[in-house]
């Protein structure tokens, strides 16, 4: 075999992720941070003004909303641990996102693990397929917080209650994902895996299946990790727990930078969590030409 | 068995001379006989295959050529157990084939590597699903990778490689379960045609190391007649074997050689007539 060959398709590929690490890293640091700084900086400067001819009621500042963010972050609170009367010392802002989490997490956690299995099950066998796809197409176009009623209903104005709206939300984003991934794995891959001896379904879909649509499924739920902060916030509206609740409690109250405060929460979190799974993604997905 | 009285009843297109078919009969590794296969759509049905008659012989190298849309891709996935005849049947020493099976290598022209596996995780698929522990599994892994000289790019992962180092690897995890027949569907297409003739002598250094018997489709006559003990020359509508040429050439062998020419003359001659 030729040296040459063999040293052109690793050099190549080195070279190209330096290029990508030094575009990132040039673009970031001169001409696209600049522009991103200024873009942000007339945002704000945009807000002060407005909010100099407005009293705080009708648009906070963002000098306000920073004071009563701070306000929130130090006010202390106690944290009241679910199932063990247990009482932590925390904050007011603390204790407001660990009550979002509280349904946030299990909403989460079970919307994806249900979508994603529905997804592959569905995706994978034509005659589940045909069984569940009327009851699917019948269901899909209801928005998640339709369900708040029965949420109450069924499990009471409580974290359950958010949960669930929460788990629906990020089923049907789970659930198409995968489902989208399963059926576009190639026939070839799934060929080539039977003929070096996969004789059964489920070590076809565990060796090959998943692993092919894994793109896909990730997409999903990062998806399902940004759309559940905003499906959660809505929740809370009836269920009048978390940061959501907050955000329409103090509203009501005319505490607008309070408020905003709240809002300012949301956006934190989501950025959070979306940059922490970007990374999982990235690894998970290390492959990936 | 007699290959010429079965080719004889199997099809009228198959009445060049077989002779050199004959000597195949004592160890036969591949038979296929009186193969035919039929699509059939509400509107059409559309013959891709009839009376295909040949036998491969254990270590033996044959290509099957033919224009296009003459079922050779056809051909090679039912002999694969990727798709069922619909008359006739094919044999691997002696039991018939009803699926796809690891006695059957099987090599792609578009890789059909796992791109989440690294090279060395794809050589080691097959003998995963073969139940073969450590350490033998990576002895066995670093066999294969040294016989396609890609020993060094274990860690890999396929978007690293060129396509002529994919195929390579598309070869070692075909071999690691050590198969019977390997298989090949224009493994070749899809390189460049420098890579393509290096490609070459390497599967002939590889055939002659593990005594594999190969089955080798390709449209390619110059390949074929670089390559193979036998060409199998296939005709289209419907597709059946017009003949099958021997080619009595030393190897290594120099495309720039009369007897070269003459025999891709030839072949092109029968594919053209």
């Amino acid at each position: 075999m030729s040296n040459d060959e063999v040293g052109a398709g690793v050099t190549l590929s080195e070279t190209e992720a330096d290029e990508r690490l030094l575009d990132r890293l040039a673009g970031f640091s001169s001409e696209q941070t600049g522009l991103a700084v200024a873009g942000f900086a007339g945002f704000l400067a945009v807000w002060y003004v407005a909010a100099l001819f407005q009293p705080t009621y009708l648009l906070p500042s963002p000098v306000e909303v920073l004071a009563a963010f701070v306000v929130e972050l130090t006010a202390p609170a106690s944290l009241s641990i679910p199932f063990t009367g247990v009482e932590l010392p925390a904050t007011r802002l603390l204790v407001k996102l660990v009550q979002s989490l509280y349904h946030y997490v299990p909403g989460l956690l079970i919307g994806t693990s249900l979508g994603v299995f529905a997804g592959v099950a569905m995706g994978w066998n034509t005659r589940v397929d045909s069984v569940f796809t009327p009851v699917t197409r019948l269901l899909r176009p209801i928005p998640p917080l339709a369900w708040i009623g029965f949420a109450v209903i069924w499990l009471g104005v409580n974290h359950q209650g958010a949960t669930f709206i929460v788990a629906i939300g990020s089923f049907w984003i789970n659930f198409y994902s995968a489902y989208g991934g399963v059926e576009g794995v190639s026939e070839d891959l799934k060929e080539v895996a039977a003929t070096l001896g996969v004789g059964d379904d489920w070590t076809m879909i565990r060796k090959v299946v998943i692993p092919a649509a894994s793109p896909s499924i990730m997409t999903g739920i990062r998806t399902s990790i940004g759309q559940c902060w905003m499906i959660v916030v809505a929740a809370e509206l009836i269920v009048g727990v978390g940061v959501g609740y907050e955000i329409l409690n103090t509203a009501q109250n005319l505490a607008m930078d309070v408020s905003v405060a709240y809002m300012l929460v949301i956006s934190i979190v989501f950025l959070v969590s979306d940059g922490l799974f970007r990374r999982v993604e990235r690894r998970v997905l290390e492959w990936r030409a | 068995m007699s290959d010429d009285a079965n080719a004889d009843a199997g099809a009228a297109a198959n009445t060049a001379e077989t002779a050199t078919a004959t000597d195949t009969d004592e160890a036969a590794t591949v038979s296929v006989d009186s193969l035919g296969k039929t699509y059939a759509s509400d509107r059409r049905t559309v013959e891709a295959l009839s009376g295909v008659e040949f036998a491969v012989a254990d270590g033996e190298f044959v290509c099957i050529v033919g224009p296009s849309g003459c079922g050779k891709t056809t051909l090679f996935r039912i002999i694969a157990g990727l798709e069922a005849a619909t008359t006739g049947a094919v044999t691997l020493d002696g039991s018939p084939v009803t699926g796809p099976g690891t006695d059957r290598g099987m090599v792609f022209q578009e890789y059909g590597l796992f791109p989440w596996r690294t090279v060395s995780e794809n050589v080691a698929f097959g003998l995963e699903e073969q139940g073969v522990e450590e350490p033998a599994r990576s002895e066995r892994v670093t066999e294969m990778l040294e016989l396609v000289g890609l020993d060094g790019f274990a860690d890999a992962y396929p978007k690293e490689l060129s396509g002529g180092m994919k195929q390579r690897v598309g070869i070692a995890r075909a071999l690691a379960v050590d198969p019977e027949l390997l298989l090949m569907d224009e493994p070749f297409g899809a390189v460049d045609a420098q890579t393509r003739d290096m490609l070459h002598g390497e599967l002939l250094d590889i055939w002659a190391e593990t005594d594999k018997t190969v089955l080798f489709v390709t449209h390619d006559v110059e390949e074929a007649v670089t390559l193979a003990d036998r060409v199998v020359v296939m005709a289209a509508n419907p597709g059946r074997v017009r003949e099958i040429v021997s080619v009595d050439i030393d190897r290594p062998r120099e495309r720039t050689e009369g007897e070269f020419a003459e025999y891709v003359e030839r072949i092109r001659g029968l594919i053209g007539e």
